[in-house]
Parts: C-alpha cells; structure tokens; sequence
C-alpha cells in the first residue's frame, strides 16, 4: 500500500513508470529463477549422486568401494559383477546359482500372495458390499482390529508353528501370511469400491438366471478391475523384498531380499558389497519404471482409496 | 510465518490430543470393557430369569440345546438345524475321544503306576482339548530327566505317551490353538441354546417357523456370503490371530532364552514383565525410555521434514519459473520408485567408515579433517580417533547417527509428499487465484493465505498416518545403521550386555533384537513391548478410523 501512495504523490510519465516496473520485474524474476534453479540443481545432485554411484559400482570390476569412480565412466564398465553373481553357486547341491535362486524364491513367493491376495480380498470384499448377513459389523472391525498389529510382532509364535507343522524353508507357506496380513486393508480398499457399483447390475444379471459367483465374476469383477489392479501391484510389492518373515521363516531358503542383505552384511560370508550393488540394481529397475508408470495411480490408491471405504 | 506457526501447532495439538486420549483413553476403556462385562453378565441372569418364568416351555427348550448342542432344535421338530449342530458336537467329542488315552486310564493303568505325588490326569490321558487347556493353564509339569509315576522321562515318550518331558513353548502354542477352537465351539453352543429358546417361542405364539426347503434356500443364497468369507477367515485366524494371542501371553509369562524348554519349565507371571518395563529402579526402563524417547523423536521429526521438504519441492517445480516439470517429477520420484530396502542398503554403504562414498569424498577433496570438526563444532561428533568418520560405529557420534537417519528418510521420503501435495495444488479452484490476482496480493501473500491452507486442510491426516509408519519402521534403523553405535561399554549394567539397545534403535528393531539376536533372547520383553506398542498404535488408528464417516455407516 505504501508503494501506491508514493506513486500517487509523486506522478510519473507512463512511459518511466513502465519502464521501471519492467526493469524491476526482470531482476525479481532473475533472481528467483536463478534460486529456483540453484535449488532444483543442488536436489538434482543430492538425488543422483547415490543413484549414479550404485550404477558405477555394480558395473566396476573391482572389490573396494573406494575405487568406484562417483560418476560411471564408460571406458571403465565391466560385467564382472554381473558375471559373478549369475555364475557363483554357494552349495553344491543347489540346482541353480545363489542370485538367480534366490530371484526365482522371491518371484514364487510374490505371485503367489498377489494371486491368493486379489482372490480372497475381492470375495470378501464383494461379500461385504453385496450382502447382510449376521456378525458383519464385528466381523469388519476385528478384522479391522488385527491389521493393527503388524504381522512380524507375532515372529516367534509364527515361527513355532511353522516349527511344529514342518513349514520351515517352505515359501508357498510364507506366503500364506502375507495373504493373511494383507486381506484386512485390501477388503476395506475393494469393499469401497465396489460398493459404488450400481446394484442395478446385479439386479438385472440376477433376473438373467445368474449365480452368485457368476454376478461376482461377469459383473463385478471387470467393473472393479482398477482397483484390483492396484491391489495386484501393491500385494506383490511388499513380500518382493520383505526381509524379516523369510528370514526367520525361511533360514535355508534365501530370498533375494536375504540375499542382497547378507552379501552387504561385512559379518557375513562372503562379504562383497560390489554384489549388493549389482544384484540390487538389477531388481530396482523393473521396479522403478512400475512406480514411475504408476505414480499417480499408487498416491491416489493409497490416500483417496482409502478414504473411500 | 502466522500460517505455519498455526500448523505447527495443530500437530503438536493433535499429538497433545492423542497423549491425553491414551493417557485417559486407556484406563477408561479397560474399565469400560469390565464394566460393560459385568453388566452384560446382570443382564444375562435378569434375562435367564424373566425367561423362565414367563415362558417356561422355551426355557426348557433353551435347556435342552444346553445340556446337549442340537437337542432343543430337534424337540422343535427343525431336525435339519439340529443334526448339523449334533455332528458338530459329536465331532467335538470323538476327536477328544480318539486323541485322548481313557481306555487305557479306565483298563488299570492308573493302579498299575500310581503317582507319587499329584496324578495330572488331563495331561496322562486327556485328549485334543482338554490336554490343549491343560497344557495352557499349568504350562505343563513334568520335566525331562526326572521321575514321574516311577518312569524315567525322556525327551521322546518311549512307552505310554507320557513318559515323556513337556515343553513349555509347545503347550503353549497348541493351548491357544485348542483355546480357538473351544471359543468357537462355545460360540455355536451359545448360538444354539439361543436359536432353540427363541424359536419355540415363535411356535408357542403361533407363528409359523420356517421349513427345511426355505432354510436351505436362505442358507445357499443368504448365506453364500459366509462361504466366501470363510477361508480368508480361517487364514487370518490361522496366520494373525493364533500369533497375536501367543504373543500377547508371552508377556505374561517368564520366557526368556535362559529357560532351557523341556529340562525346565515356562511359568505365568503375572504383571511382572510389566512392573520390570516401568519400574524405574529397573536397568530396563532407563533403556526403554531412551529408546521411545528417541523413537517417537524420530517419528515425529522424519514425519514433519519429509512434508516440508515434500511441500516445498512441489511448490518449486509448480511455479512459473521452471521449464521442463515433467523430467523434474520424474527425477525427483526416483527415491520413491526405488524399493526402500535397496536404498536403505546403499546408504549403509554411502556411510561406511572404511569404504565409504561419503568418506571417500572427503578423503579425496582433502576435507575429512576440516568436516569433523566443523561436526565436532555442532555438538555431532565425539570419537576420539582421527582419520575417517565413523558415521555409525563410534558411540560417541551418536547424534551424528541419528541425525543422519532422519535425513535419509527425507531422501527417501520427500517424492511421496511431493506427489500428494502436487495433486493437492491442482485441486485449488481457479477463481480463488484469481481473485485474489485482483485484490493485488502479492505472491506471499497468496501462498500464506491461499495455497498453504488449502494444501494443510487436504493433507495434514496424512502426517499422523506417516507418523505412526514411521514409528514401526523397522527397516529404516535395521538396514541403515543396525541400531549402532552402541551405548558405551560403562554405561551398560552387566545384566544387560549383549541385550541392551543401540543408540539409534527404536522400539521395533529393538524387538527383533530382543526375540532373536540377543545373548539371551528376552520374549516376555520383547511381547511386552510388543503390546504397549500395538495400543499406542492402535488408539492412533482408531482415533483417526472414527473420523472415516463412511466406515461405520454399515447397514
């Protein structure tokens, strides 16, 4: 305000008014673009220097950290990492060497819970938006209740049962937990969504002669296929590289996220931190490209999703 | 700076209002809970009474579904309700038959080796559930290597079954299975009972009961949602009831790693691990207190930075000045893109003492000795050696490890604000920019009265949910720095070496440590932490849960 009053009080040509308004704006704009832009380099290389680094040492043949160049330098890139983690084979009764095994365990482990995951939670959740029935509410909310209490708190009790029916090392029962501790949340997520599908539908399929499982199947199911894309995405992210259940679970038979621990561990044999580099650069690209190509589908799944329910 | 004092408070006074929910809401829920039990038994007995008296013909019906599950069903001529409860009861019955050793108790093998002591009938010859409930209560009797009923027992019974050694832990766990199942047991119990009084009363007021066509229909169509909720009840049950309930009795008992199971026994204690968790004279509790203080100091500043720096990245790339905002995104995404676990690996490697990027870097540029001790200066560094940093492994340099935490977790964390925040700024309408264009207000002043508000309402919810992941965020501390540096040697009670918690350990990791990679693993601590930190969590999630609307509103 100030400012105007000024102006008012002493008039100005236009032309000169204009003129020092423009010089002004070009100053304030240089500057802060040039302080936007110091900043967006100096994040640029906070980000990228780790990143860039990880990519130099996974592809430098050597075995001390300090002798990987912090910007990759092509003349220097070998595959000798890749080489020794594809070929090396700590015991020699395994089928297949160390990484590739532990890949292939992960991989069963994870499509199996997603698989199981997106079928139970869609028919619970189908059950809770289609139909009353006695015990819903208590039913919901225990279910609710249980969710709270992450499912690695009840280790040692999950590690004497699996003691005790001999599912040790079996990963098809690991991945039984991560279906049971993941069905709650999801249920919740599908039960929203499908609960804005119009009963109509169902109604006039159910006129057709359809069955229940038929008005799940034909209807409801490609109606609601976003959001049990989302679940897919999401069950199979999270025992991808789960690290304590296996571990506990599942001593003899490594998955990769016990894999790229051990090799990083220096207590452990062998110690090569070149190899974590490597093996677990080869696993965060697929991974990045899906969460770059599904960010805006995986933020608004895990908040406006949510919510809906 | 008025707007952001105000969301500063705000948190604090959502955090301060959460303390006092817990710090009230928790005995005033337990006693509640009792309350609401002792009422519900008064009025049960009212109830039972009224019943009786009033219509003693379906009382007696009630009666017979008690004494015999199915019986009251079939007196009102609903055979087809009351053979399926029967079986399940027979079921019941021949599995504690046939799992049981009665035969062998009733043909002379009680006279032939008599007890010398107390006879532990049900845990001789009880079968599946009554040995379950035995086994649960006592946590069992006879060790191994000592003499009971004039037999030598052995690890492995040899002879009649039991002549072998309990161990604790596997009664135990089969208790909590057998105590499942008898509570579903008694549930259908309670259900029939009920079902057998209430429908003869539809029958003595002269309404019709339906028939067995119309139950079956109601139950393949009706009921059909049961079917299919069914096996994810059962898993659920299986994998995160049965654990949760073991776990939580754990804490009651004395279970450590020093029990060696079989030679000597598991016993219930009460409260004990409790009063040893809060006891003040207790060394325990001057490391749990360390350990939440720092815990629910990590949750809370990795909570507030990551949003700050989230909201300012956002407002950055939004402005008119950038070009190229997508490929900005986009590198600015890749933190969150990459899995946490693999980045959280990397830094321990970033931070490393001998080989290290960081160290690298300093050695390299010659700044190792200037950059200690402008660390030193800041009150982050104390180790006594010259030459590298030792980011994690120097007990002195504790604040150095913590700080150092808290800004990886920004690393990591920020894109996921960004991106939420991002979306929120989209979202505010047009005219209100505009308006506001015209009134003259400068760009401050349009971000202090119009965007920060309008970002604040759409996400603060968020924080608390960030808040209480934060708090559980095991892998951060474990793979980042192991929960090191360590507490110095002097500082640690002899009890305690091998036990007690690094210094940048929060509650979780410490946990795990607890269970399983202790010197002696504490179970009966590390589920009494366990519990404590399940209804920290739990009264946060519920408290935010209760304001979801559309949760409750079930028809």
């Amino acid at each position: 305000m100030a400012k105007y009053s000024e102006n008012r009080q002493k008039p100005k040509s236009t032309q000169d008014r204009l003129k020092g308004y423009a010089i002004k704006a070009g100053i304030k704009k240089g500057l802060a673009g040039t302080f936007i832009y110091g900043w967006l380099l100096a994040s640029l290389t906070i980000i990228m220097v780790p990143i860039l680094w990880m990519v130099s040492a996974a592809f430098t043949d050597t075995e001390n950290l300090n002798a990987v160049p912090i910007i990759p330098i092509p003349t220097r890139w070998s595959l000798a990492n890749y080489q020794e983690i594809f070929t090396y084979t700590g015991s020699t009764t395994q089928m297949l060497p160390d990484y590739p095994r532990a890949f292939l365990v992960s991989l069963g482990v994870a499509s199996l819970s997603t698989v199981l995951t997106v079928i139970f939670s869609s028919l619970v959740g189908f059950a809770f938006s289609r139909y009353r029935f006695k015990g819903k509410k208590p039913v919901l909310l225990s279910m609710f209740g249980l969710q709270l209490f992450p499912s690695f708190m009840g280790m040692i009790a999950l590690f004497l049962l699996f003691n005790q029916f001999g599912w040790l090392n079996s990963w098809p029962h690991l991945s039984l937990i991560y279906v049971a501790g993941s069905i709650p949340f999801n249920t919740f997520i599908i039960r929203g969504f499908m609960k804005n599908i119009p009963l109509s539908l169902d109604e006039s399929a159910r006129i057709d002669g359809a069955s229940n499982l038929q008005v799940l199947r034909k209807i409801i199911v490609p109606l609601a296929a976003p959001i049990l894309g989302f679940v897919a995405v999401d069950s199979f992210m999270k025992p991808w590289l789960d690290y304590i259940l296996p571990s506990i679970l599942m001593p003899e038979n490594e998955t990769v996220a016990m894999w790229l621990f051990r090799v990083n561990d220096n207590e452990s044999q062998p110690y090569n931190p070149m190899l974590f580099m490597a093996g677990g650069l080869f696993i965060a690209v697929p991974i990045m490209m899906v969460q770059i190509y599904m960010q805006k589908y995986v933020v608004y799944g895990l908040t406006g999703g949510a919510e809906k329910g | 700076m008025d707007t952001i004092k105000q969301f500063g408070l705000k948190i604090l006074d959502a955090f301060k209002r959460a303390g006092i929910f817990i710090v009230k809401g928790i005995p005033l829920g337990i006693y509640g809970f009792f309350k609401s039990i002792v009422f519900a038994i008064i009025n049960f007995f009212k109830n039972l009474k009224m019943a009786k008296e009033e219509h003693p013909e379906s009382f007696k019906r009630g009666l017979a579904s008690f004494f015999l599950m199915g019986l009251g069903q079939i007196k009102n001529k609903q055979w087809y309700k009351g053979v399926p409860i029967l079986s399940v009861f027979a079921l019941f019955l021949i599995i504690e038959l046939v799992t049981g050793g009665y035969w062998w108790a009733l043909t002379g093998e009680i006279a032939a080796y008599p007890a010398e002591g107390e006879l532990h009938f049900f845990r001789d010859y009880g079968g599946l559930f009554t040995k379950g409930l035995w086994g649960l209560f006592t946590l069992g009797a006879v060790t191994t290597y000592s003499t009971y009923r004039g037999v030598d027992i052995r690890p492995r019974g040899a002879v009649f079954g039991w002549d072998r050694g309990d161990n604790s832990r596997v009664l135990l766990g089969e208790g909590v299975i057998v105590l499942v199942l008898v509570a579903l047991f008694i549930i259908l119990w309670i259900v029939s009972v009920r079902d057998a009084y209430k429908t003869h009363l539809k029958v003595a007021a002269g309404k019709t009961i339906e028939d067995a066509k119309s139950f079956y229909k109601r139950v393949s169509e009706e009921y059909f949602a049961y079917l299919i909720i069914i096996p994810a009840l059962i898993l659920i049950t299986f994998f995160i009831l049965i654990p949760f309930i073991f776990s939580f009795m754990v804490a009651f008992t004395n279970y450590t790693d020093s029990i060696s199971l079989g030679r000597e026994l598991i016993q219930w204690h009460g409260f004990d691990t409790f009063i040893k968790v809060f006891n003040p004279e207790e060394d325990w509790f001057k490391f749990f207190n360390q350990t939440l203080m720092w815990t629910l100091f990590y949750a809370f500043m990795s909570s507030v930075t990551v949003y700050v720096l989230g909201l300012i990245q956002a407002l950055i790339i939004e402005s008119k000045y950038v070009v190229g905002k997508k490929i900005w995104r986009t590198i600015f995404i890749l933190p969150w893109a990459i899995p946490g676990m693999i980045i959280l690996l990397l830094f321990s490697n970033v931070f490393g003492a001998d080989q290290g990027l960081l160290n690298n870097i300093l050695a390299s540029t010659g700044s190792t000795e200037g950059f200690r001790e402008f660390l030193e200066m800041i009150g982050l560094v104390g180790q006594e050696s010259d030459g590298n940093i030792l980011w994690f492994t120097s007990s002195a340099n504790a604040p150095l490890a913590r700080t150092i935490i808290i800004l990886v977790n920004l690393w990591m964390g920020f894109p996921y604000f960004m991106l939420m925040i991002t979306g929120v700024l989209t979202t505010i309408p047009k005219m209100l920019v505009e308006a506001a264009d015209i009134d003259g207000a400068t760009s401050w002043q349009k971000f202090k009265y119009l965007t920060l508000p309008w970002v604040i309402r759409g996400t603060a919810p968020v924080i608390i949910t960030t808040f209480t992941f934060n708090f559980n965020n095991f892998g951060m501390i474990y793979f980042l720095t192991g929960g090191g540096p360590g507490y110095p040697r002097s500082e640690i009670p002899t009890s305690l070496i091998g036990i007690a918690p690094g210094q940048t350990d929060i509650l979780i990791s410490w946990i795990y440590k607890l269970s399983f990679e202790s010197t002696v693993n504490q179970f009966n601590l590390a589920a009494a932490y366990s519990i404590l930190i399940f209804l920290l969590i739990g009264v946060v999630a519920i408290v935010q849960l209760s304001r979801l609307k559309t949760f409750w509103e079930e028809e």
